[in-house]
């Protein structure tokens, strides 16, 4: 049997993530989530995940500062990380790439073209 | 952002019409946050500390609970707007109070579009832990909503349904959403 992929959402938004939940499960995903980047770092000290899906704006630690810890780590700097954010101006973008993002996606997303990022970047 | 001149009146007030569709914000307390509403639905948003507000205008043609469709996620993102364009204006979400108006049922033979509009509103808020301190949704009246948002102070004065602008549901961009771009 193949191994479910997990993926762990970050977004300080409960509409949100649950949101995210039910697109991901529904397409045969298994989901963890976090509330902020720092939730996220704690969760990936003692788990994994095989794909981020992160949000911008967020207390604490934002998308941001959580793509450059993970980057910083040993264990996770590959893994693939998605930014989903309400922004899309080039200048956020940038520093989203700068820091190692995978990808970028705009809200609302399309729980088909997420799936398909998913399935895209999973390995 | 329109700014009408002719409704700028004495004391420095500016009115900005908060169009369907959109979001506005504002932290100078002489913006008056303005719009009209049917079946439309207008949350309100305000930081008392930081003394930043909002407000966003919306109409979806089938918001539902119990399935999620578009409509769902542009609602969701229309909210979300609004929490994150005031958060980058220095408001706290823990500190966010609501407001929520519209939502009325002008045409007695529709479907109650605009009840359905406002649950998804509540819905987005008690999920986000932000109080709704105020709500006057439905019945049969248009509503004109005049919002200070920098001091969180309202007005909310009924109109005759039949003086209503006739709104259409927001088209929900189908094409260009959820675009994945890779690094």
């Amino acid at each position: 049997m193949e191994k479910q992929t997990k993926i762990l959402t970050v977004d300080d938004s409960r509409s949100m993530r649950a949101l995210l939940r039910v697109a991901l499960v529904e397409r045969g995903y298994e989901v963890c989530e976090a509330e902020d980047g720092v939730e996220a770092l704690e969760w990936l000290e003692t788990n994994s995940a095989d794909v981020i899906i992160t949000d911008i704006n967020m207390p604490r630690l934002d998308g941001f500062g959580l793509i450059e810890k993970v980057r910083a780590s040993t264990r996770h700097i590959d893994r693939p990380i998605l930014v989903l954010t309400t922004e899309s101006s080039d200048e956020k973008k940038k520093r989203a790439r700068d820091a190692g993002a995978t990808g970028w996606i705009v809200k609302p997303f399309d729980p088909e073209k997420l799936a398909a990022a998913v399935r895209r970047v999973a390995h | 952002m329109f700014i009408d001149p002719k409704l700028q009146d004495a004391s420095r007030r500016v009115r900005v019409t908060v169009m369907q569709g959109m979001v506005e914000t504002s932290a100078d307390q002489d913006v008056v946050l303005t719009t009209v509403l049917g079946s439309c639905i207008a949350a309100c948003l305000f930081d008392p500390i930081a003394r930043v507000g909002g407000m966003n205008h919306f109409l979806l043609a089938e918001p539902s609970s119990s399935q999620i469709n578009a409509d769902t996620h542009y609602g969701i993102y229309l909210m979300e707007l609004l929490v994150n364009t005031m958060l980058k204006q220095g408001a706290s979400k823990s500190r966010m109070k609501a407001h929520i108006y519209g939502g009325g049922n002008i045409h007695k033979n529709m479907q109650p579009i605009g009840q359905r509009n406002s649950e998804l509103a509540e819905r987005f808020l008690n999920t986000e832990n932000i109080m709704i301190t105020h709500r006057d949704t439905g019945g049969t009246n248009a509503r004109r909503v005049d919002f200070l948002a920098a001091s969180g102070k309202a007005r909310c004065r009924h109109v005759d349904g039949a003086a209503a602008p006739t709104a259409k549901p927001t088209i929900v961009p189908a094409k260009s959403v959820g675009d994945v771009e890779f690094f």
